[in-house]
């Protein structure tokens, strides 16, 4: 009970209280327990906290995914308490939309989980505010190994000289095309190296033999833009500044107006449609092109959402404008009092043999090179195979890892799209809308 | 609470010693007070704790940079600069701004006429009228649900419900959502088409006008036409008022069809970019909620404006018929 009733309650015959009339001191005691009411769930909140002395600990972790990730996730959780009997884990998950939401709110509330799952469009966002914790010391010390990842996988992860997520997996932009249709209507399929002139003179003359858009328009997409500045010699981010200026983006929007004249990408309602990031809105698989742009890791997904063979390759142009991104990362709260269990976790996700075997090529490419050649090995999934062993290829011609984006990455994103729709639906010109854009973005990450 | 019930207590017990009676008035209206407020508290907990707290922590948050991930132990005070920057440096807040008031213009005056329209139509005594008052009712109780939003999104696509419907009759129809001339329109009929809330109070309003009006104006020779006119909109007007204070709140704080119709990014190009959703984008998504915080006060203020006004007018139109205003 709480403490300051005791007195009181124990003691009903004391001279001063006589004068009190019962039911005024009937009110008091209830006004006493509302009070203590919420000291009390606060209490018992505290002692159900995850570190309790006795060595227990209750890691709590989250991370964005479907029912598939969540299946295999809470298998390799469950082998590492198999391991570790004194750690178990307080598993939320939930689907992308909205889940930086939470994970914000969550932070806000000071009452973030220990150990999560994050990407690169906000890894700069809470590096640099310092919610991250810095691994660097943990990698040193050989307590967090990262000795088989790629080295260009690792820097990925770096953020102001922290290493503030390991990447979970890799993965790398993938143009993935409808094989169907192409062998259905003696159609050659893209490959790796095409320049993207001959990508869209493809995409007409499949357009004209099939009546199904070649191609989606990527114009609005900040990945394939991306590839096409590195390819040109710029980049997307150059320090704390932008790394490409308005005539990049009036080029890059007027190669795609050209596109749409030629026939060769759907209307821009359609197009609409398939800038939503969501992997069952892809034209690829709606019917409504027969390509679309998107990460490699997502062809096992996409191929669950169409009965139609899937092909993938590079974006156009030369190769080497990708780079070993991480598909997501394992990140763990600054302030967590299990960090050190949480990095563990970490680690035991990454390279034991038999988690890694589970979680197969879900979050990407295994980080682990010597793990990735076994799971490649032993894969069975046709989508995986495919994803794996066009990865492998890429691999061989990767160019420098980019810069992590930084701070005000999710409206460089959001202005994207809507100065590229804004060209589509043909309400500005290329030049006016790369105006506006790079306005934009200045404001943006200042 | 406690200075209504301890005078009528003086009189019941209707004391001979006034003097000792009203200390003990004074004792009673002191335990009464609390008992009072006793139960208030579950009330008056919610309210500061989930209110009026947050609201006033909102205030001091608009004058900040705060981020959501930085601590408010940290967040720095920045003055003015969040409502200079939302009124001379972002374009996109004025037309957040545009969009909003051109959703309310048009959808509460049509809402408000359909409900009325329905309301005198389902006023009559006819068999199964009760069913449709039901039928009409029902879209309203579906209220902002996000299935709803869904299939409205599905039923104005490009190859949606119809557009079908149009083929029917060799017309090609546009991709009503999809479409940035008219994805707001497709929000507005949304918003039309829910005007069951209004059309019941109006049916209640209806049914309180004394039938001895018609039948003396009708005795002086009103047709049906004059007869609304000249009888029912002013018997009605107090009843219209309410559900245009309300509606027009309503119609500012639409947030859920345009969130689902846009996946929460108020496309195609900015055309659904309504004042809450922008709001939320800039405070979850950008991650500025103390810019956001700001822009919730304006909000607020902007909707009290609106009302105030409405309620100044609200004398030279509406009518109660007890004299008072």
């Amino acid at each position: 009970m709480h403490p300051a009733t005791s007195p009181t309650a124990g003691t009903p015959a004391e001279p001063s209280h006589r004068t009190l009339a019962p039911r005024r001191r009937f009110l008091r005691g209830l006004v006493a327990a509302v009070v203590a009411a919420p000291l009390l769930f606060g209490a018992a909140a505290c002692g159900d906290d995850s570190d309790a002395g006795d060595g227990k600990v209750k890691l709590s972790i989250f991370w964005w995914g479907g029912e598939n990730r969540a299946k295999l996730t809470e298998d390799a959780l469950a082998l590492y308490t198999k391991k570790n009997p004194n750690v178990t884990f307080e598993k939320t998950w939930q689907a992308n939309q909205g889940y930086f939401d939470k994970l914000a709110t969550l932070t806000a509330g000071g009452n973030p989980p220990d150990l999560f799952q994050i990407d690169d469009n906000y890894l700069s966002e809470y590096a640099e505010r310092s919610t991250v914790l810095d691994l660097n010391s943990y990698s040193d010390s050989g307590k967090l190994d990262v000795s088989k990842f790629p080295k260009s996988l690792l820097e990925y992860g770096v953020v102001d000289g922290k290493l503030a997520g390991v990447a979970s997996g890799e993965n790398t932009q993938g143009l993935v095309y409808n094989k169907t249709l192409l062998t259905r209507n003696g159609l050659p399929e893209p490959t790796t190296g095409m320049s993207w002139e001959e990508h869209i003179a493809w995409a007409e003359q499949v357009t004209k033999k099939t009546k199904v858009p070649g191609t989606q328009d990527p114009s609005a997409d900040y990945k394939a833009f991306w590839v096409w500045l590195r390819q040109q010699g710029k980049d997307l981010y150059k320090g704390k500044d932008l790394g490409f200026d308005e005539a990049d983006v009036t080029r890059w929007f007027e190669l795609w107006k050209g596109a749409r004249e030629r026939g060769a990408t759907p209307t821009p309602d359609v197009i609409h449609e398939g800038n939503a990031s969501d992997v069952t809105k892809q034209l690829v698989v709606t019917g409504k092109a027969a390509t679309s742009w998107v990460w490699v890791n997502q062809m096992p997904d996409l191929k669950k959402n169409t009965k139609d063979e899937l092909g993938v390759v590079a974006y156009p142009g030369d190769p080497s404008g990708q780079w070993a991104r991480a598909a997501m990362y394992w990140s763990v709260f600054k302030g967590s009092k299990n960090r050190d269990v949480a990095v563990d976790v970490i680690n035991f996700l990454a390279n034991d043999p038999e988690a890694v075997a589970l979680l197969g090529t879900d979050r990407g490419l295994p980080s682990n090179l010597d793990l990735r050649a076994k799971v490649s090995e032993t894969a069975t999934d046709p989508a995986m195979k495919q994803s794996i062993q066009v990865e492998t290829e890429l691999a061989q011609k990767f160019g420098q890892a980019a810069q992590v984006p930084i701070k005000g990455h999710s409206k460089v994103k959001s202005e994207l799209v809507k100065a590229a729709e804004n060209v589509q639906y043909g309400r500005i010109t290329p030049a006016e809308a790369a105006a506006q854009y790079v306005a934009a973005c200045k404001s943006a990450i200042v | 609470m406690a200075l209504t019930t301890a005078p009528g207590r003086t009189t019941r017990t209707g004391s001979p010693r006034p003097h000792a009676t009203r200390r003990g008035a004074g004792r009673d209206r002191h335990g009464e007070g609390l008992a009072g407020y006793v139960f208030l508290s579950p009330w008056l907990i919610g309210l500061m704790g989930v209110t009026a707290i947050p609201m006033l922590l909102s205030l001091y948050l608009s004058f900040t940079n705060y981020d959501i991930l930085t601590p408010l132990s940290e967040v720095e005070w920045v003055g003015l600069a969040n409502y200079e920057r939302m009124f001379t440096q972002d374009p996109s807040y004025w037309h957040a701004v545009q969009v909003t008031l051109t959703f309310a213009l048009v959808a509460v005056p049509l809402k408000l006429a359909a409900a009325l329209g329905v309301a005198l139509l389902l006023n009559k005594a006819w068999r199964g009228v009760g069913l449709f008052r039901s039928l009409f009712y029902l879209p309203s109780l579906l209220g902002g649900s996000v299935a709803l939003a869904i299939v409205w999104v599905n039923m104005f696509n490009r190859d949606g419900a119809f557009n079908s419907f149009l083929a029917i009759f060799g017309i090609e129809g546009l991709p009503w959502v999809n479409d940035p001339d008219w994805a707001l329109e497709t929000l507005m009929l949304l918003a039309i088409w829910q005007f069951g809330a209004p059309m019941v109070i109006f049916l209640a309003g209806l049914k309180q006008v004394p039938s001895e009006l018609y039948e003396a104006a009708s005795v002086d020779g009103a047709n049906r036409f004059r007869q609304f006119w000249h009888v029912t909109l002013p018997m009605l007007s107090p009843v219209i008022f309410f559900n245009l204070v309300l509606e027009t709140i309503n119609g500012f704080q639409g947030f859920t069809a345009a969130f689902v119709l846009s996946n929460g990014t108020g496309g195609p190009v900015d055309s659904t970019l309504m004042y809450t959703l922008k709001l939320y984008i800039s405070g979850f998504t950008d991650l500025e909620m103390g810019y956001a915080s700001a822009m919730a006060w304006v909000f607020l203020i902007a909707i009290g404006l609106i009302t105030t006004v409405f309620f100044s007018t609200g004398r030279f139109w509406v009518h109660y018929s007890d004299g008072e205003r």
